[in-house]
């Protein structure tokens, strides 16, 4: 009834104002029930269950040949690492510039109505990562951003005035903010980037109104915490487990999913011994404390950079004739999980691509490792999948309709070799380790959109790309899938047999999620492309 | 600029050159500015340590990539200023500016490093370039090679190939064409596809095509045939679309040149180092 009423007072909000963007107001139930907007996106992967998915069906099976570009967008200055995936709301799409700066377009025709850049450091730090912005978060009338030297700021959503600024962490030991907020119910919820500076990680809510912090749960433990016995030398050191991506939320369960990133050193676990909670894992927190309920941890005592930091999917189907409560996740260590969501249980887990480091998992989701595939000094050991992972942070797509999980898998492997450095006080000089990875050489590696049967993993088609493609996914009602290749092409398949029925050379790969929105009773597809963010439509 | 868009303009130059019916200029040559440095032992192994905490996790250790793109050789086809430039204020697609992170001098070891990546088996000269050229001119190699401004665009610029390759990988290469192929730096971000790939297709109307490997992407490939004609398909209209890596447009040496002959002319190759 709730979504009814919303539903309408958008639609005489729009009527009233048929070509001009509407005040903003998103409050929390509007997010809540993104599902009854499909005109909307107006979370990082369109809702709180993270499904990159849009009950949209304008665009079709049958006419998404006819696509073509209904506008484009570019910064006044070039970007770089351009991964940003856009908010829209009301007539107005939030996006991000990288590194740091928050910009509303015209969702019609392209048109910038305000940009906001903060004032940055003159040297901001980034080590092991790239001064990006993957997105904003959206609540009530305020917009959020986590910025390049770990600032969280908020804006308002109509002019781009300052609201608040705090200071969420060091950016001089290394600590950075890539990923959007999370906005639930009267809180912010960020991540932090920068494990191979050696970083602590965390996860960190704030006040929406003022800024305030209200819990942090640090992502690794310290001597006498739980997991402290995992490290070793009882965690006087632990480091890792960022939290550089966005999560997701179970409104009913009052739980966010957060996924966590690698330990560090990364390619060095001399000084490391043990499980090293709570890196390369899946937490759930409880939304109004920060408490951990449970935590399913993928890789443990993990040495190839695989983090698990790919937005958490949550949906809902049937195992066994009983309703269940699932996440789907494709992890960057190469196997896909079902895992159910109220406690953390593992349901099942196979390999979504090639890997060599693990002989299967056991019965608890954990994996049994192989021998011999884990870097060594010198030429390195040969190891599948590569340090891109089976896929790495690029959003997979869920479909209610189909059942399918979508993801843009990487099928190749790498020479991973160990480092030798440690970690020491004081500001890191460079990536904490050293180490890495040699290619493999020769048209050996490619990439694949594979659609996997959500409850099972079950690989149900795949559609060949010439190498693997850091490209997110979208699903769509109409039948499509779209997503992108390394070498700058964007694309449509059919969701339920991987036919191509469109694509467009953009000259550049995609690096944000692909979404949908629609306005004046026409569908888009947004996605950006090197310097450009460009909305297609039918003619 | 990104190599794969220097690439697709150089296709583009070749299809209008083709469309046009006329003849194409030879490609510019790169910069020659690979020359100024002169690095310690002690500054290289700096460069070293600098490129393995700060660049190796995205480029790979060998710079052949990983989650950014292969870098080998890359001073010598950019040069060092350009290369310079792009380490210290980073470039779009996911170059960082490192310019507030190392020293003017750590980015100059750092590149120097680049510089001592690439080259690949050593082995020793022991023919004499200056007859080497004489081969070199007389067997026809121009007519695909550029050398300093001089010669075809068929094939890869040989202007600091003594730079990038040992005198044991150029003997290979020229008894042998196709079966060392370099790591490709026209594809972003993929790490380890080949370079100058032979390539086969075969239309749905039944025409057969050959040639070295342009570009490709997931829908289209180019090729560029042995007369230096570049031909683009959409793959959807490909009946078969081989790879065969071993092979090459380019004719062996083999059994055209004695040993004396074929010792002068890696001698020349080897020498070709750029600006001196």
């Amino acid at each position: 009834m709730r979504d009814a009423k919303f539903a309408l007072l958008f639609a005489i909000a729009s009527a009233f104002l048929p070509s001009s963007a509407v005040a903003q107001n998103v409050p929390y139930e509007r997010i809540l029930h993104a599902q009854s907007e499909p005109q909307s996106w107006l979370t990082y992967s369109g809702s709180y269950y993270s499904q990159q998915y849009s009950s949209l069906k304008q665009i079709n099976r049958q006419n998404v040949s006819q696509l073509r570009v209904a506008w484009m967008y570019q910064p006044s200055r070039p970007v770089a690492n351009l991964e940003s995936s856009p908010i829209v709301a009301d007539g107005v799409m939030y996006i991000t510039e990288p590194p740091s700066t928050v910009t509303a377009l015209d969702v019609r025709s392209g048109l910038r109505i305000w940009s906001y850049t903060p004032t940055l450091p003159e040297h901001v730090v980034s080590i092991g990562l790239y001064a990006t912005s993957r997105g904003v978060a959206i609540l009530d009338d305020t917009v959020y951003i986590g910025t390049a030297d770990a600032h969280l700021i908020a804006l308002d959503a109509k002019t781009g005035a300052v609201r608040w600024n705090v200071h969420v962490a060091d950016n001089v030991m290394g600590y950075a903010m890539t990923g959007p907020p999370l906005a639930i119910k009267n809180e912010i919820v960020v991540g932090i980037a920068g494990s191979e500076a050696a970083v602590r990680g965390f996860i960190d809510a704030y006040d929406p109104k003022t800024g305030k912090r209200l819990w942090r749960f640090w992502t690794t433990p310290r001597v006498g915490d739980p997991g402290a016995e995992t490290w070793g030398n009882g965690a006087a050191i632990s480091a890792g487990a960022t939290t550089w991506n966005n999560g997701s939320y179970d409104p009913d369960l009052n739980l966010i999913y957060w996924g966590t990133g690698n330990p560090a050193p990364d390619f060095n676990d001399d000084d490391r011994p043990g499980d090293n909670l709570y890196t390369c894992s899946l937490l759930a927190l409880d939304a109004d404390t920060g408490t951990l309920r449970w935590y399913f941890q993928f890789s443990p005592h993990e040495d190839h950079d695989w983090d698990s930091d790919e937005p958490a999917v949550l949906f809902n189907a049937t195992i066994d004739g009983k309703p269940r409560k699932l996440i789907g996740f494709a992890n960057r260590n190469g196997f896909y999980y079902v895992i159910d969501r109220v406690a953390g249980k593992f349901i099942t887990g196979v390999p979504f691509v090639k890997q060599t480091w693990a002989l299967g998992l056991d019965a608890n989701g954990r994996p049994i490792k192989a021998p011999n595939q884990e870097p060594t000094l010198g030429a390195g050991t040969l190891v599948y999948p590569s340090i891109t992972g089976g896929v790495d942070w690029t959003s997979p797509s869920y479909s209610p309709q189909t059942g399918f999980f979508y993801v843009s898998a990487h099928e190749t492997g790498a020479y991973f070799i160990k480092g030798t450095g440690k970690i020491e006080p004081g500001p890191p000089k460079g990536i904490v380790g050293g180490g890495g990875i040699r290619a493999l050489i020769g048209e050996q590696s490619y990439g694949a959109i594979r659609a996997l049967e959500a409850t099972t993993g079950k690989l149900k088609w795949q559609f060949k790309l010439l190498s693997p493609a850091w490209v997110p996914v979208l699903s769509t009602a109409g039948g499509l899938v779209f997503s992108g290749t390394d070498e700058g092409n964007f694309f449509a398949l059919d969701a339920e047999t991987g036919r191509p029925l469109w694509d467009i050379q953009m000259g550049h790969s995609a690096r944000s999620n692909p979404i949908s929105y629609e306005v004046d009773g026409k569908q888009y597809i947004f996605v950006t492309a090197g310097n450009a963010y460009i909305a297609f439509s039918l003619p | 600029m990104t190599a794969i868009l220097r690439m697709r303009i150089a296709a583009l130059i070749g299809f209008s050159c083709a469309l046009a019916g006329s003849v194409c200029p030879a490609q510019a040559s790169p910069p020659q500015d690979t020359k100024a440095v002169q690095l310690s032992p002690e500054q290289l192994q700096s460069g070293k340590k600098t490129f393995e905490t700060t660049c190796s996790t995205c480029h790979g250790l060998d710079g052949g990539g990983a989650m950014g793109p292969n870098i080998q050789g890359i001073p010598f086809r950019l040069g060092m200023d350009a290369v310079t430039n792009v380490v210290k204020n980073g470039m779009p697609g996911g170059m960082p500016a490192l310019g507030s992170q190392l020293s003017a001098e750590q980015i100059q070891q750092v590149v120097g490093y680049l510089l001592t990546l690439t080259r690949k088996d050593e082995g020793a000269v022991t023919g004499d370039a200056v007859r080497g050229k004489q081969v070199y001119e007389s067997s026809g190699c121009a007519t695909c090679h550029t050398v300093a401004g001089e010669g075809g665009d068929i094939g890869p610029e040989l202007t600091t190939v003594g730079q990038l390759r040992g005198p044991n990988y150029l003997r290979t290469t020229v008894l042998y064409p196709g079966t060392d192929l370099p790591q490709a730096h026209s594809f972003l971000e993929s790490g380890g596809m080949l370079e100058f790939l032979f390539v086969r297709v075969v239309t749905k109307d039944g025409r057969t095509f050959e040639g070295t490997r342009v570009s490709e992407d997931s829908f289209h490939v180019v090729i560029e045939d042995a007369k230096g004609q570049f031909h683009s398909f959409r793959k959807d209209q490909l009946r078969s679309l081989d790879k065969e890596p071993g092979k090459s447009t380019m004719p062996s040496m083999k059994g055209r040149l004695d040993d004396a002959q074929l010792n002068d002319l890696v001698a020349y190759l080897a020498s070709l180092k750029g600006a001196q």
